[in-house]
């Protein structure tokens, strides 16, 4: 074993990155399922179960806030996460939508 | 009395679904989803076809770049598998049985033609409009009536089996 000689740990200098405090890339990004008139009810709630594996208490609940409400949020994570969320929900005909919460 | 009517779509278990049709029905199936396959035969009908716009939805409400670039990104893939879903759809029409996978693509295929559908009727929440008999509407809206029917009984074979 061997102690660092004082000349080993000498410090370095390091570029610290600069922090733009505008920079929102770690913002997390939501989804939205948004009601419409076609939809069934039993298709939004199966569906939500299917993409996101919700229990079917959760799903139909979501179901629930964007016939009522008009929207929910059904998940959320990074910009390619939401991307993906968004595409398998279009793939199945919801009406979804992302953006920077 | 019993009239000796089975349930339309049996489970039996969750991988093997019995589809108590009449052959009419099956014929409009598969004609249905033909027509919406001539409606996606190419890659540019999403982004001009108004009729389309509920089967390739914007990814953001405001703001267009996010929008080109998930178009860039998904709208190939969007219209292939939509397109494969109702060619699926329509091969199988006649299948006295269909796996879950099927009766699955079932699901998605047979909604998105309620999805064309319901767009060029112009379906709203009031739901299905006062006609005359003689309206030339009428038979668009039974078979949007129909389709979301069997949809349902689609829906609640996979749930309950889920």
């Amino acid at each position: 074993m061997t102690q660092p000689k004082a000349a080993d740990v000498a410090p370095i200098e390091i570029d610290e990155p600069s922090i733009d405090t505008n920079l929102d890339v770690d913002r997390p990004w939501i989804v939205l399922v948004w009601n419409d008139p076609i939809n069934l009810m039993s298709y939004v709630t199966y569906v939500l179960q299917k993409v996101f594996g919700y229990s079917r208490d959760k799903a139909e609940s979501l179901m629930l806030d964007v016939h009522e409400k008009g929207r929910a949020v059904v998940s959320n994570g990074s910009k390619e996460k939401a991307e993906l969320d968004v595409f398998r929900l279009h793939e199945h005909g919801l009406w979804a939508t992302m953006q920077q919460d | 009395m019993a009239f000796g009517f089975k349930r339309t779509i049996q489970s039996k278990g969750p991988d093997r679904f019995i589809i108590n049709l009449r052959d009419d029905l099956r014929e409009v199936i598969a004609a249905v989803c033909e027509d919406v396959l001539g409606a996606l035969d190419d890659e540019g009908a999403p982004n001009r076809d108004p009729m389309l716009r509920r089967v390739f939805p914007v990814a953001h409400t405001s703001d267009e770049s996010v929008n080109e670039a998930y178009r860039d990104l998904v709208q190939s893939d969007l219209l292939r598998t939509r397109r494969e879903a109702l060619e699926r759809v329509a091969a199988s029409a006649n299948d006295a049985e269909l796996d879950r996978a099927t009766l699955e693509t079932w699901m998605i295929g047979l909604n998105t033609v309620r999805l064309v559908l319901g767009t060029r009727l112009d379906v709203s929440e009031d739901g299905f409009p006062q006609l005359e008999p003689d309206d030339p509407e009428l038979p668009a809206w039974a078979l949007y009536e129909f389709l979301g029917v069997f949809v349902g009984m689609v829906v609640d074979a996979l749930a309950r089996t889920a």
